[in-house]
């Protein structure tokens, strides 16, 4: 902060004073290096008169939310074309269900709760997935039912399956929903797990009743 | 100046004290750096996480805290107690004081290599030995000071060089960092809660972690290089008004800087501007040291080709200018919000430490050593060759950080193509900086092995030789030449009055309601105007005034802790003082249950915020990947923060019902069974362990004493609360096939996991919200009348 200008020449002379056998010359700082911190000072002053002091531009959280308006928007209008329909013409797609093998048999996602053969088994050994190859449905089996939990999780996602909808976006989940559709048949008969939650399985269940002992048992 | 008729004595140096610091230092050098590579090595390893306590989360405090306070910090002490003694010309202050000086740094030492990989640990960076040690930290630099200013005070030179006004600012600054971020409240012999929460607490930390970097590893460093590096020039000091400027500017600037570490996060916007701005306007000045290290080897540049200290000191500077040049840019907020949590900022602090503070360090070792002991250095080619090794050592590491930085960076803000998910896992995001991790491991492996032929090469120097006290005859400073300056010469004069009025306009313009703000702006425009006329004018008498005080070094001290204090009272006050009702934003941090409590002191003892944040940034990609941005009131209650500064893992901040209880648990007992390729360490050890119930009560009634609103419970009935809750999770796991005992550390940081991101709205809860520290004046803070600033 100090205007510490040069005084006279530009002769660099040298101090009187020896520290230690040290001397120092006495020269005018280099312009350059002046400019920058003038520069660095001044862009301070604007910035904060403009953006903070007057207001031009918008609040971080102001970009977030239009952001995520939008975003919103358009996965609605997405959604709007999922129907049970949809999803089994979906199903019988080849170029869908590759896509969707692939989603569901990427390290870390569905297969690692849910197998490779989409038993809820590893060499004999039970994962915390349930079986997705039967026909008992906990949260409900149609295919918008199934479409819905992969994208929101199960109603209590600490007992249940995670959220996917974030990490994978409405195409890849619909993608995953028909490649597991494609070990179904419509039409099939669909029954609850003696755990499931009340009518549509849309309320929270406080927690899921305490004394199954199906091979459907709750998640692990 | 010195008065001729003066009698000559001749005195001797302590130049023992020289020596065992510089041993010291080379010793932990090895430490810091081994311990460097060896994590590095586990982030593609895992398998290197041998044991509980070889963790990445316990053993990266260790290298951090090895690399600062053991490696720099001995490497410091020998630079300022040798250059100190010739430039007062006179020996240390006291014998005893050095000797208890170097002893009581070296138990610390001990105490923090044993502390840390027991997992005891304050959870915030590069402060997190505990609390008895602490206090002994701040024990032994006081016993630094005392023995520092003695020695000015009975110094024979009367005037202060610029070295010295460095190691002033360096030894009152951190003290003042140390102690009030240390400030803590012990539930029990080795653990303690910080008095700061949340917001408070992070600004409070990152104001102590910038200025460890500033105070800690640059200052002294810089007046450890404007005494050597003139000496092994043999040339003058380019500039000495650079000298002023730079120093002061440096000083003042680098303490605001701080909340540069926390942007695009909850903290204050008015905070993070601060931080950002003053992060550029610090450019300059830093670079002002770099110009008088280089340029003063002006027509000796000769010398960089046949003396090695050159060579490391030169590059140093280089590397010094290419640091602080680095930490400007990723100050703005821009910039920030790619390379934050990311390789890059390990990249740029280690440009700092390894090319500044390890080619300083090896510079001065090898100027030092044939001088403390009377012989000539053992071999330059083996010098050369660690020049060499490290610079491309140093190069390697920082090149594949960049690379690697940048890379996740952008692979974590890719969104698919129809722009409403992520396209990258954090796990794919991990396997691409794999090779990137791998050269890092290699990088600082050649800067380590450069770093042992210079222990080989530095052993066979001093075997040739014998230790030696140097002896000279000095002239002794009459009475009455030096520190006669009185409070009002040093207050008031010309230079100071239109500083501190300058400032003062300036501050008003910051703190102003809107209108009065601009008007103080202008005020301050015009004075400073006035004030350069003035300069122009009367040059001479302002020159002299600094001239005389720098034969007063009380006085000198003085102004140095004005400049240095100014900073971190404007941004800390503010916030630690209002009503933290004020602080909390929309929404406000459920409290943890006693259980969840437990989970948490584990959960800061195994070190996870080394890898992973809590703290979900105002950033589209960040709220897309983790959910809602974090708001202050979600983390009001923590001590400590846990806001973290890296992610190697994901962001936790609303971990808490994303996953289902038996995902953690067998994600803790093996990380890749959950996670394939996962870097993360097992923590299966957590199963064993019963979780700590005896301190639990003491913990709730230490926070409770912080303003955290527990409700009154007895003991029995809070270690009741956290068993009952833990037999609820282990009933739960049963139904799994998974068996564990319910007291089980492993239940109690699941607990935690869940916990994390909950909150209340904030309307319900306001009246129930403790006040801020009781301060007697009520501040104003600027976001209040300010639309940038809205956040909901």
């Amino acid at each position: 902060m100090d205007p510490n200008k040069p005084t006279s020449s530009n002769e660099p002379t040298l101090r009187d004073h020896v520290y230690d056998g040290i001397q120092e010359y006495d020269q005018k700082l280099p312009n350059w290096w002046l400019f920058t911190l003038y520069i660095a000072i001044v862009w301070f002053v604007l910035n904060w008169v403009f953006y903070y002091q007057l207001g031009f531009g918008s609040s971080d959280t102001a970009v977030i939310d239009q952001a995520m308006a939008e975003m919103q928007v358009a996965r609605d209008k997405q959604m709007e074309t999922i129907t049970d329909k949809k999803l089994w013409e979906m199903s019988r797609d080849p170029a869908v269900l590759a896509a969707g093998k692939a989603t569901f048999m990427t390290p870390g996602m569905c297969v690692t709760c849910h197998g490779t053969e989409l038993n809820g088994m590893l060499a004999g050994a039970k994962l915390p997935g349930l079986p997705l190859d039967d026909q008992q449905w906990k949260y409900g089996g149609t295919p918008t039912e199934i479409f819905k939990i992969v994208r929101k999780g199960s109603p209590d996602i600490t007992k249940g399956m995670a959220a996917w909808e974030i990490v994978l976006g409405v195409k890849k989940v619909s993608e995953v929903v028909a490649y597991v559709l494609s070990h179904h048949h419509e039409g099939e008969p669909i029954t609850k797990a003696p755990d499931s939650p009340p009518a549509g399985g849309a309320a929270v269940a406080p927690a899921a009743p305490a004394t199954s002992t199906t091979p459907a048992s709750p998640v692990k | 100046m010195t008065s001729t008729s003066a009698t000559k004595v001749p005195i001797e140096f302590n130049d023992k004290v020289v020596r065992q610091f510089m041993l010291a230092s080379i010793i932990f050098g090895v430490v810091a750096m081994l311990a460097g590579v060896f994590i590095a090595s586990q982030l593609n390893f895992h398998q290197l996480n041998l044991a509980e306590w070889l963790t990445f989360g316990r053993l990266r405090p260790l290298h951090t805290n090895a690399a600062i306070f053991a490696f720099v910090g001995n490497m410091m002490f020998a630079g300022v107690y040798y250059s100190t003694q010739r430039l007062c010309k006179c020996r240390m202050g006291n014998d005893t004081l050095s000797n208890i000086h170097f002893w009581g740094w070296q138990l610390i030492i001990v105490a923090a290599a044993i502390t840390l990989p027991l997992g005891l640990s304050r959870g915030k960076e590069y402060a997190e030995l505990i609390w008895p040690i602490n206090i002994a930290v701040a024990v032994i630099w006081v016993v630094f000071a005392v023995n520092f200013f003695l020695t000015l005070h009975k110094r024979n030179e009367p005037s202060l060089y610029v070295a010295l006004w460095f190691y002033i600012a360096t030894i009152i600054t951190v003290a003042m960092l140390y102690i009030v971020n240390h400030l803590s409240i012990p539930t029990s012999w080795t653990h303690s809660y910080g008095i700061f929460g949340g917001v408070q607490d992070g600004l409070v930390q990152w104001w102590y972690g910038h200025n460890a970097v500033a105070f800690f590893l640059t200052t002294p460093i810089l007046g450890i290089m404007y005494y050597f590096l003139p000496k092994a020039a043999e040339r003058p000091v380019y500039s000495y008004r650079l000298s002023i400027v730079h120093f002061w500017s440096l000083v003042f600037l680098y303490i605001w800087a701080g909340p540069h570490h926390l942007l695009n996060t909850a903290l204050p916007k008015w905070l993070q501007l601060l931080g950002m701005f003053f992060s550029l306007m610090l450019w300059a000045p830093s670079w002002g040291g770099m110009l008088n290290g280089l340029l003063t080897l002006r027509g000796a540049w000769d010398k960089l080709r046949t003396d090695p200290v050159i060579k490391f000191f030169i590059a140093a500077v280089t590397f010094y200018g290419m640091a602080t040049f680095e930490g400007p840019l990723l100050s703005i907020r821009a910039v920030n919000s790619l390379s934050h949590y990311s390789d890059w900022t390990i990249g740029h602090v280690h440009s700092g430490a390894l090319g500044w503070n390890g080619f300083m360090a090896a510079g001065l070792f090898y100027w030092l050593a044939p001088r403390l002991w009377n012989t000539r250095l053992y071999s330059v080619p083996m010098a050369n060759f660690h020049f060499w090794i490290g610079t491309f050592g140093i190069l390697l590491y920082v090149v594949a950080m960049w690379i690697s930085g940048i890379m996740q960076g952008l692979m974590l803000n890719q969104v698919t193509a129809d722009g409403l998910a992520m396209k990258n896992t954090f796990l794919d995001t991990l396997q691409a900086i794999r090779p990137l991790m791998g050269l890092r491991v290699i990088g600082g492996g050649m800067f380590l092995l450069g770093w042992i032929v210079m222990c080989i090469n530095l052993w066979k120097t001093i075997r040739s030789g014998t230790p030696y006290n140097e002896v000279r005859e000095i002239a002794v400073l009459q009475r009455g030449t030096a520190d006669t300056m009185g409070m009002k010469e040093t207050f008031i004069n010309d230079p100071l009055t239109y500083t501190v009025g300058g400032l003062l306009l300036v501050f008003g313009w910051i703190f102003l309601p809107p209108g009065a703000d601009i008007a103080s702006l202008i005020c301050a425009c015009i004075f400073g105007y006035m004030a350069v006329r003035r300069f122009q004018q009367t040059s001479k008498s302002w020159a002299f005034w600094y001239e005389k005080l720098l034969h007063n070094y009380l006085p000198f001290t003085v102004l140095t802790f004005v400049a240095v204090v100014i900073g971190g009272l404007i941004q800390i006050i503010p916030t630690v003082t209002v009503n933290s009702a004020k602080n909390v934003e929309d929404r406000i941090q459920k409290l943890y249950e006693p259980l969840e409590l437990a989970g948490r002191d584990i959960y800061v003892s195994e070190g996870c915020y080394n890898c992973h944040s809590q703290m979900i940034r105002t950033l589209v990609p960040d709220v897309m990947r983790y959910g809602d941005y974090s708001r202050l009131g979600e983390s009001i209650y923590d001590h400590p923060f846990q806001w973290g500064s890296k992610r190697t893992g994901p962001d936790l901040a609303r971990e808490g019902g994303a996953r289902p209880d038996s995902w953690h648990y067998e994600h803790m007992m093996d990380p890749r069974s959950m996670s394939p390729q996962s870097n993360m360490p097992p923590y299966a050890h957590l199963k064993e362990k019963p979780f700590d119930q005896k301190t639990l009560p003491k913990k709730i009634a230490v926070l409770r004493q912080l303003g955290v609103p527990y409700p009154p419970m007895d003991a029995t009935e809070i270690k009741m609360k956290a068993l009952e809750a833990g037999v609820k999770i282990a009933e739960e796991f049963k139904k799994s096939n998974i068996v564990v005992r319910p007291d089980c550390e492993l239940v109690a940081i699941i607990a935690y996991l869940q916990k994390l991101g909950q909150f209340d709205p904030v309307e319900e809860i306001l009246s129930k919200n403790g006040q801020g520290i009781p301060f007697p004046l009520s501040p104003v803070i600027p976001d209040e009348a300010r639309s940038a600033a809205v956040t909901h």
